[in-house]
């Protein structure tokens, strides 16, 4: 039985259809500095973890992975939870590296399109629209754009499903090949950390230094340096602050808070 | 015209559920235009709320919450602002004009909402370690209660108090405070970032990690742009490790294990 399916635990159309629904409605409840999402995430897979696990020290692990670091568009999470629950049907507790991968690696990915899409192109479509025939004193423009957002929410519905049943195709055919899989996976998701680095954290010098009649910002003296290179450096510190002991993430972000604050007084950045 | 009790209670319960609406089915997404005009049903002047929702809306197009970031509050400035323009009868640009400072001004109760939420994530963590699903369901649910009283207090309190005290808060916040809240909600995900860096093999992939930085930071690429360049290397690995010969692949075992060590983070 060593090398059948590892898990004989099946999930239904209900499961798949209830894991869309509370990630919608969950994805963004717990919405937090630290975790960002991924206590949301952790709401939509309740079911399935206690579903498909009984060991309760299995269980409480995959609790734990779940609750790890999660951020991406919330219309384009419906997929992921769905291709996540493909895989932990079929290849149970050891897929648990898989998943942690699959995450990390796909919620950059849909992140990008889906804030384009839903974040960015819609609004401004619609939100002109809307905002113009509004000054003029009509509702109309408001009202399609809230019919198009309910017919997006309709559209959520489905995520979850599309994301299951594509998932299960490629986890199957890919049975065999699990450590390769995860390798390739957590590459992308640490390709694209590397470029949420880049992006995610905002930080502007605004210290400027005279040397006699010549102000030189110092924004642009660290971009000659490089790009980015404030939040590499905060990305660093807190990176290794995190490795020292009795250091927890909450001290981390307290920290952060007052440091911002107190170079934001010395006038470092603004 | 003096504004009822049952209008302020309205108007609290209203800003909730558009928080709320904003965080799940978003049929709203907390777009100032919405604010507007169902503040104006409740204020019996739909005319005014749909002007003073529509020029705020045009303030914040394009303008998203991406990563955690904040960005003005023009949910609460298109309610605050409706409300004092029908009340005071000095029209529209009023509203408008007390809307923006206080939706500037919310902002840093979105980041202190936010922020709390950390406190329920810790407690969710301490269940699960307990296997207690009840407390997991019950800490994941509170979450909503900083996010609502992060826009039902200040309406409630603003309302209440009239637009002095709203006048006198905007103008009296410290600089410091102000300043150094946006400041901080620009660092923070850097805090996230560190977490997930923990938590990955990062150590392993190091020159993924760079490639990334250096696409995003040096060449503009797009985060889909990144993901293109992910999924090709993805994919050569793939490959590579499937054709390798049998060392390759016991490396590559041998690769998720380290990793998991190193990536092994504790809170």
């Amino acid at each position: 039985m060593e090398n059948m399916k590892t898990n004989e635990t099946r999930l239904t159309k209900k499961d798949i259809n209830s894991l869309g629904k509370r990630w919608i409605m969950g994805s963004q409840i717990t919405w937090n500095y630290e975790k960002q999402m991924a206590v949301g995430y952790l709401w939509a897979m309740l079911p399935i973890i206690r579903k498909l696990y009984k060991d309760p020290e299995e269980q409480k692990e995959m609790l734990r992975t779940h609750i790890q670091f999660f951020n991406t568009t919330p219309h384009m999470g419906g997929f992921i939870c769905g291709i996540d629950a493909a895989t932990e049907e079929h290849e149970g507790y050891k897929a648990k590296e898989t998943v942690k991968g699959l995450k990390t690696g796909l919620m950059g990915p849909f992140a990008g399109v889906g804030d384009t899409l839903f974040g960015v192109l819609f609004p401004t479509i619609f939100g002109s629209i809307a905002a113009y025939m509004g000054q003029e004193g009509s509702m109309v423009g408001a009202i399609i754009w809230l019919l198009v957002n309910i017919a997006i929410l309709i559209f959520r519905t489905f995520t979850a499903g599309i994301g299951y049943r594509e998932g299960s195709k490629i986890i199957t055919s890919a049975k065999d090949k699990l450590d390769a899989l995860t390798a390739a996976a957590t590459l992308l998701g640490v390709t694209v950390v590397g470029a949420l680095v880049a992006t995610v954290v905002r930080a502007n010098v605004t210290a400027t230094f005279k040397s006699g009649e010549i102000t030189v910002n110092g924004q642009d003296i660290l971009n000659q340096i490089m790009p980015c290179l404030v939040p590499v450096a905060v990305v660093a510190f807190i990176y290794w602050l995190l490795g020292r002991k009795k250091m927890t993430s909450t001290k981390a972000i307290i920290l952060v808070m007052v440091l911002s604050i107190l170079l934001h007084v010395v006038g470092i950045l603004g | 015209m003096e504004i009822q009790m049952w209008q302020i209670i309205a108007l609290t319960i209203l800003s909730m559920i558009l928080i709320w609406d904003s965080l799940s089915t978003a049929v709203f997404d907390g777009k100032p235009i919405f604010a507007g005009i169902l503040a104006g049903v409740i204020m019996g002047d739909v005319a005014v709320g749909l002007a003073v929702g529509a020029t705020l809306q045009l303030m914040v197009l394009g303008v998203g919450t991406y990563g955690g970031s904040s960005m003005p509050d023009y949910l609460t400035g298109a309610i605050i602002g409706t409300v004092f323009a029908v009340t005071s009868g000095q029209g529209v640009d009023f509203g408008i004009g007390l809307a923006v400072p206080v939706g500037l001004l919310m902002v840093n109760l979105d980041v202190l909402a936010r922020f709390c939420n950390v406190f329920f994530a810790k407690r969710v963590e301490a269940a699960i370690e307990r296997l207690d699903y009840a407390a997991i369901k019950r800490n994941i649910w509170l979450g909503l209660v900083p996010w609502g009283l992060s826009r039902a207090l200040p309406i409630f309190i603003m309302l209440v108090f009239g637009e002095d005290i709203v006048n006198g808060l905007v103008s009296n916040m410290p600089e410091w405070l102000t300043g150094g809240l946006s400041v901080a909600g620009g660092l923070l995900p850097a805090v996230g970032i560190a977490i997930l860096l923990r938590y990955l093999p990062v150590k392993k992939y190091i020159s993924y990690l760079l490639i990334g930085f250096f696409a995003a930071a040096y060449l503009a690429v797009p985060m889909v742009g990144i993901a293109i360049l992910g999924v090709a290397m993805a994919v050569i690995a793939f490959r590579q490790s499937l054709n390798g010969n049998q060392a390759v692949v016991a490396a590559n075992s041998g690769v998720s294990q380290e990793g998991l060590l190193d990536g092994e983070y504790e809170d």
